[in-house]
């Protein structure tokens, strides 16, 4: 990760502690299985780190979709912005 | 990754400055609030306050959920994790915020059955795998994460699941900014929106801000180049006259929010009359309980917790750090008793937490000089 936009990989979150938070932090994350009869998906960080995650108030969705996540809850589905 | 790195590009953070830069008013100082904590934490890990003019100030708001609990409810939570047979699981922050008598980590090993979690999700697997005990979560936060636990005693409902309970300390974002504009401490040129709280409620509550205070506020993202973005926006409305709320996080946050996210919201939880917020005091209708339909899954219900106000300790100014009235450096013990290894206020234990963005960053160095 090039956080700092200087070319060096600083693993930034990771190096900064920041993954044990209050969970109000969003996290980027994308979609890598589905089991929508109970509603939830399988999703991956930048950092390779998996979680199960609610995906109701964003369905219908993909595997391959990148979601914003709060506490384990996917509040958006991120698209590219049309300008 | 997509839709981080190009947030991140130092070259455009350098036009962005510069454009910032010629957009000011020299003759102008411009105090510009950012409302929640993330940002807070961005602002100082990427270092965005030293690209802007000296006369673009930069203040921090009361939206670190964690620095807001007052200590009153961090031993409300420590009561419940010593009720016999309870499992109580919180948020890893959460475990270090100092209560009256020490917090959930000294409960901890006193011999509590305190676990920490990522997620609401977590906690109920822990109640599926442990029907013969209680578990309890302290659920915490803003406009973000009350869906999460919305949706988690829904589904605790729906699975026939008995053992699981929440304590809800979630808390609303528009109620303290009122407060914020009403008081007489602070006059603010502007507001760097909450992006994610808008994710869920939308740009459309922020309204009154501009129309009833004449303070122009841009939803922004949490990438260094979103903030600089957002502070250009505010500095060129207030150059224009304008004076409104705009949408800069548009890559995700719907104008209107998100509709399903309010209807689980509504439906699990109520307003307060009022809860208390640390610093700012009592605030009506900021807070959340649980409905009456979801009354037995209320641990305060459920369990007697003792509900008793505790002043906070006098040393510590994070009542004034919060408002944006003082920064942090500015308080007596920053730095010296209040460490993030050794907290005395809350917000030096979250990392979203202003003092702790200070220390954690040595940023606190270069304004000591100015003083």
């Amino acid at each position: 990760m090039d956080a700092r936009g200087d070319g060096v990989d600083c693993g930034a979150d990771e190096e900064f502690g920041h993954c044990i938070t209050c969970s109000d932090e969003g996290v980027p994350m994308c979609i890598v299985a589905l089991d929508e009869e109970r509603g939830l998906a399988l999703c991956e960080t930048e950092a390779g780190a998996r979680s199960s995650v609610e995906i109701l108030l964003v369905a219908p969705v993909l595997v391959g979709d990148s979601v914003l996540v709060h506490a384990g809850t996917a509040l958006r589905k991120i698209e590219e912005v049309v300008k | 990754m997509k839709y981080v790195d190009e947030y991140r590009d130092a070259e455009l953070g350098s036009v962005l400055a510069a454009e910032i830069a010629t957009t000011v008013d020299p003759d102008r100082h411009y105090k510009i609030m950012e409302v929640c904590g993330g940002h807070t934490h961005s602002i100082y890990k990427y270092g965005v306050d030293d690209l802007l003019p000296d006369n673009v100030e930069l203040v921090h708001g009361p939206g670190c959920p964690v620095c807001v609990i007052p200590m009153g409810r961090v031993d409300d939570g420590i009561a419940l994790a010593h009720q016999e047979n309870v499992i109580f699981t919180c948020f890893g922050d959460m475990m270090r915020v100092p209560g009256s008598e020490g917090s959930l980590l000294d409960a901890k090993a006193e011999g509590a059955d305190i676990r920490m979690v990522y997620s609401p999700l977590d906690a109920l697997r822990i109640a599926r795998s442990n029907p013969d005990r209680d578990v309890i979560f302290f659920a915490i936060g803003f406009e973000t994460t009350a869906p999460s636990t919305a949706l988690t005693l829904m589904r605790a409902r729906s699975e026939g699941i008995t053992n699981f309970y929440a304590m809800c300390n979630h808390v609303t974002i528009l109620p303290p900014l009122r407060a914020l504009l009403e008081s007489p401490d602070l006059r603010l040129d502007g507001f760097i929106g909450p992006g994610h709280v808008c994710t869920v409620v939308g740009a459309k509550p922020f309204e009154f801000i501009p129309r009833d205070y004449g303070t122009p506020l841009v939803v922004s993202g949490f990438e260094p180049l979103d903030l600089l973005q957002s502070v250009l926006q505010i500095v060129r409305q207030l150059g224009e006259g304008r004076c409104e709320v705009e949408n800069q996080y548009s890559r995700l946050v719907p104008y209107d929010g998100n509709p399903a996210a309010m209807k689980v919201m509504a439906e699990v939880f109520e307003l307060r009359p009022h809860f208390e917020w640390r610093g700012l005091g009592f605030i009506s209708q900021s807070g959340l309980k649980l409905s009456e339909g979801y009354a037995d899954l209320d641990a305060e219900r459920r369990f007697s917790v003792p509900g008793i106000r505790v002043a906070d300790p006098k040393a510590c100014q994070c009542g004034e750090v919060l408002k944006g009235v003082i920064k942090p450096w500015e308080c007596k013990v920053f730095g010296t008793a209040c460490t993030p290894e050794r907290p005395i206020g809350t917000c030096m234990v979250s990392s979203e937490g202003a003092c702790a963005a200070y220390y954690n960053f040595g940023r606190f160095a270069r304004e000591r000089e100015v003083v």
